[in-house]
């Protein structure tokens, strides 16, 4: 799992891509797969209760379990969804993008994601322990010790690189202009509170990024261990290797993918210029 | 290059980040949730700044 790369992404995200993008779906997107599960996960105490899934990796990540959330698929019916009971495209892709995201970085772990759901294979790359397992204080301590800490912080410096994004004048531009749900909050809160609320994902990301490594390192001197797969003193989950077969049918779905992406792209190009065209 | 007032927005919310920083350190359960730190920046960042400018 990710921790900081989820809240700094969208930033990323919106500023880069050329369709128009709306940042709070983008933003819901980003965070959708944890957002009813990761609690679960690490179990919480209510009352005389103590609620814990019994297998958290297989709840948070497999099927059966929640794992779907981590599917491309799940993106696409929540997409969908947006799309029919609100109407807006723009929500439906901006939602997508920030969901596939999500899904895709977290194939980072040593666990993974069911990226292709329904098929059960978990895509993953293994840069990162998982740790979830382990309690949310071990899997802090875990993540921001390994190479799952440098990869936030490559976004932590790439946002603060790319800092006009956070500029009222970006946001009065580019972001509240994109989406009609500012100018509906605008009308209860005024800017300058949306302004605050538009830059809380980037504030919350870094923050808690400084604040769990001097947790872990300066108050409780955790190693530090940014070997691949790190850090090796947390006993982490994995799951299986790729097989051959899967492999190629891996490479299969991704292909399609690209080519159907390019195959639209270039039918819409072609279009496009049929219509100029016509016009002159 | 930001601007001077820019750099004065910039300077109140790494003064905000301190604070909250120090809140988490102490407090780790403050760093669980984005609704906490969404809270917390409005209150530091837009509200307590919008009280003390009516106030004074």
């Amino acid at each position: 799992m990710s921790w900081a790369a989820h809240d700094l992404e969208p930033y990323a995200i919106q500023r880069h891509t050329r369709i128009k993008i709306a940042f709070v779906p983008l933003l819901l997107g980003s965070y959708a797969p944890d957002l009813m599960s990761k609690w679960f996960v690490y179990g919480i105490h209510i009352g005389g209760w103590d609620l814990k899934a019994t297998d958290p990796v297989q709840f948070h990540r497999g099927w059966p379990g929640v794992g779907f959330t981590h599917s491309l698929l799940y993106g696409v019916v929540i997409a969908f969804l947006f799309w029919r009971l609100l109407g807006s495209k723009t929500w439906a892709i901006s939602f997508l993008i920030g969901q596939w995201a999500h899904a895709i970085t977290d194939t980072g772990d040593t666990v993974g994601t069911m990226l292709f759901f329904p098929w059960t294979i978990h895509i993953h790359f293994g840069a990162w322990a998982y740790a979830g397992q382990t309690g949310r204080m071990t899997d802090a301590a875990a993540y921001f010790s390994g190479p799952g800490a440098v990869w936030d912080l490559v976004w932590i410096v790439y946002g603060i690189f790319c800092w006009r994004v956070l500029t009222r004048s970006y946001f009065e531009q580019h972001v509240f202009t994109a989406d009609a749900f500012w100018s509906r909050a605008n009308r209860i809160v005024p800017t300058a509170a949306l302004l605050v609320a538009y830059r809380a994902a980037f504030f919350y990301g870094t923050t808690r990024w400084i604040a769990w490594s001097l947790c872990a390192h300066v108050v409780h001197h955790y190693p530090y261990d940014i070997s691949w797969g790190g850090p090796h003193w947390v006993p982490a989950a994995h799951s299986p290797s790729l097989t051959w077969p899967q492999l190629v049918g891996v490479a299969a779905i991704v292909g399609a993918g690209v080519a159907i992406a390019f195959g639209s792209r270039h039918e819409l190009g072609r279009r496009g210029w049929a219509a100029i065209r016509s016009r002159t | 290059m930001p601007s001077r007032s820019q750099l004065t927005v910039a300077a109140g919310y790494v003064a905000a980040a301190a604070v909250y920083i120090g809140l988490g350190i102490w407090y780790t359960d403050f760093l669980f949730s984005f609704f906490v730190g969404l809270a917390y920046l409005l209150l530091v960042a837009w509200l307590v700044p919008l009280c003390v400018r009516r106030i004074f």
